[in-house]
């Protein structure tokens, strides 16, 4: 039964509002999505706050802690690694490496997956079942595997790098975006839209592409956490960025070597790569629980 | 009808093989260098050898060809030779994958014992502060980065604490000859007078990579056993229940838990091929020698016939468990073998 209220009618809003309305009650979701505005924002301006540059190299000053320590010194934020280069710097330059490529593959990714995922969400028979096979195939390799092959033949570096997470991501949102269709065309509503005379393109226009874009943030953020998570992985293995580049996953790894001398060389860059992570998660879970409380009202 | 599903099931695992090899064959060709070399791993094949070869392999025949013969050689098991050794690929295979398949189980039923009730209590008590806190560690826990909780955990349990080794399935004192490969089954089989020394220690050595490795599934499992549990407790069977004056531990476990597990089954098999992966990398921080780190040491030496053996079996494995436990799915869920009839 509806509740009389006094003020402002939830369901007068429009669908964007609602979802908003929704997001705003969960206080962990919407801590993520400062932290994620956050990222992005270093990721885009980082280099305008950067003390140094992230490259130079001080000989005077190898290996020290962050500034609160005592050994610390004020000039290094975060102290140095074992060339003089400052870990501030290179935290912040390395959120654009990790984080805003992240981004930029799983844009990729999204963009590519939609087009083939309604290609097979609209396409029927022996087509369509060809590419499930496919699909199943290439959803049961792991991403980071394939990812691995990939760079194997294409040889290391960034560039490969985004390729392979990019071609790693893809079948997931294939499948996402097949299923969320499929689940539309069920509806009575495109029925009745066909039976108006509707062909196929405006079908995908004008009701199925409104229906989904909710399911396609979701998979997006679902696909941004893995692209970082990889990304990083990959820089950790020495497959991916190379040195010097200040890629967190990287970073990591270079200052293995140094783990009794300066564990906080392995700390900084590892935490980074799990807030950026969690922040992902959060928004990712904070827009499902929105979207289901908004269906169900 | 059950006979129609599984000749499916088989149709499109005979279908999944067909395509893995067609890969791992086109990797031959993709990968720089010389395809010979690349299939056979003799690096600098003599005179004598290079048409035995040649001929063997139909390199000088169209690509059907070839394939075929290598689907005959992957079937003989001739996989080639390792660039780097100069061993079988797949002796040096079947000498590592043991122990990798030791850690993912030993990982897996943490997670199981640990994710399962921990899920059922977030679910039960989703509003209670229990309930709230599983929910965030399990959040927490999914978004580690596995290679620096890794690295995290040696630093507090190995390089602070001293407690753990960090290195390796035992220590070099004990020689534990090897006939199962997998290491506990070894220890209690070898007869050696030190058994039991050994069998501390090689625990002492699984406790880190296990736990590490466990991570991720364990997070997972919670998630899933808390959405499934709660979508359950929604059903109208659960009120049903309640309404015939069941308590409250009888509707959990016999109407509950019993539904809310077969979706959690499921999703675990779209999750093995993430906890392979996550295997590899925990190998290669714990040297455990396993076939992530024979793969990463391979992708690292160029050894491109062992790069292609360790894709085929792992990709191998993880179809395997994805349907197996598909048709594990089905047989137990009524609901899902009604869907095959309708």
């Amino acid at each position: 039964m509806a509740k009389f209220q006094w003020l402002q009618q939830k369901d007068e809003l429009g669908p964007l509002s609602q979802l908003w309305h929704s997001f705003r009650q969960q206080h962990a979701a919407v801590l993520g999505l400062i932290l994620f505005g956050f990222f992005a924002l270093i990721a885009v301006f980082g280099p305008l706050i950067t003390p140094y540059d992230p490259y130079l190299q001080n000989p005077n000053a190898v290996l020290l802690p962050p500034s609160w320590d005592d050994a610390g010194d004020v000039r290094y934020l975060l102290g140095t690694d074992d060339l003089g280069r400052d870990q501030f710097s290179r935290l912040v330059k390395g959120a654009s490496y990790t984080f805003g490529i992240a981004f930029i593959t799983a844009l990729g990714a999204l963009l590519l997956g939609f087009m083939l995922g309604v290609l097979a969400g609209m396409s029927k028979g022996f087509r369509a079942s060809a590419f499930n096979h496919v699909l199943d195939l290439a959803l049961t390799i792991p991403s980071l595997l394939l990812a691995i092959i990939i760079v194997a033949i294409l040889g290391p570096g960034l560039v490969n790098t985004i390729w392979a997470i990019m071609l790693a991501l893809l079948p997931q949102f294939v499948h996402g975006i097949r299923n969320s269709i499929l689940q539309q065309l069920e509806q009575d509503y495109v029925i009745a839209y066909r039976l108006d005379g509707a062909n196929n393109w405006q079908i995908l226009r004008y009701v199925i592409l409104p229906n989904t874009w909710e399911q396609l943030t979701v998979l997006f953020s679902m696909a941004l956490s893995t692209a970082i998570l990889d990304i990083a992985a990959l820089g950790f293995l020495g497959l991916g960025a190379q040195s010097p580049a200040a890629e967190w996953g990287l970073m990591v790894a270079e200052a293995l070597d140094l783990i009794y001398l300066s564990p906080w060389s392995i700390a900084l860059p590892g935490l980074l790569i799990f807030v950026a992570v969690l922040s992902v998660n959060l928004v990712s879970d904070g827009l499902r629980t929105a979207m289901r409380k908004r269906q169900e009202s | 009808m059950i006979w129609h599903y599984l000749i499916r099931r088989l149709f499109l695992l005979s279908f999944v093989f067909f395509a893995l090899t067609c890969f791992a064959f086109s990797l031959g060709h993709l990968f720089p260098g010389d395809p010979l070399v690349n299939f056979s791993g003799i690096s600098q094949p003599d005179d004598e050898l290079l048409p035995v070869l040649v001929q063997q392999y139909r390199l000088e025949q169209g690509y059907l060809q070839q394939y075929l013969a290598f689907l005959q050689r992957i079937l003989q098991g001739d996989w080639g030779l390792s660039l780097a050794s100069q061993q079988p690929v797949l002796h040096e295979i079947i000498r590592v994958f043991p122990a990798t398949l030791e850690l993912v189980s030993y990982a897996l039923f943490i997670s199981f014992v640990l994710g399962v009730p921990l899920g059922l209590i977030a679910a039960i008590k989703a509003n209670h502060w229990t309930g709230r806190a599983i929910s965030s560690i399990a959040l927490l826990g999914y978004s580690l980065p596995i290679f620096w909780w890794a690295l995290l955990m040696i630093m507090l349990f190995s390089i602070g604490l001293g407690w753990l080794p960090t290195s390796g399935r035992i220590s070099v004192l004990y020689e534990i000859p090897v006939t199962t490969g997998f290491m506990l089954p070894d220890i209690l089989m070898s007869g050696q007078t030190y058994w039991q020394a050994a069998l501390q220690d090689a625990i002492r050595h699984l406790w880190l990579p296990a736990f590490v490795l466990a991570t991720y599934p364990t997070t997972v499992m919670i998630r899933f056993t808390r959405d499934a549990m709660l979508s359950v407790w929604q059903q109208s069977y659960i009120k049903t229940a309640r309404a015939k004056g069941l308590s409250r531990s009888q509707v959990l476990y016999r109407h509950g838990l019993r539904n809310a597990i077969l979706p959690v089954l499921r999703q675990l098999g779209l999750q093995f091929s993430t906890l392979v992966t996550l295997a590899m990398i925990t190998e290669l921080i714990f040297s455990w020698p396993g076939i992530g780190l024979w793969l990463l040491d391979s992708i690292n030496q160029r050894n491109y016939p062992a790069i292609q053996g360790g894709l085929l079996v792992i990709s191998s494995l993880v179809i395997l468990v994805n349907i197996l436990l598909d048709i594990l799915y089905t047989l137990l869920n009524p609901l899902a073998r009604k869907q095959l009839h309708g």
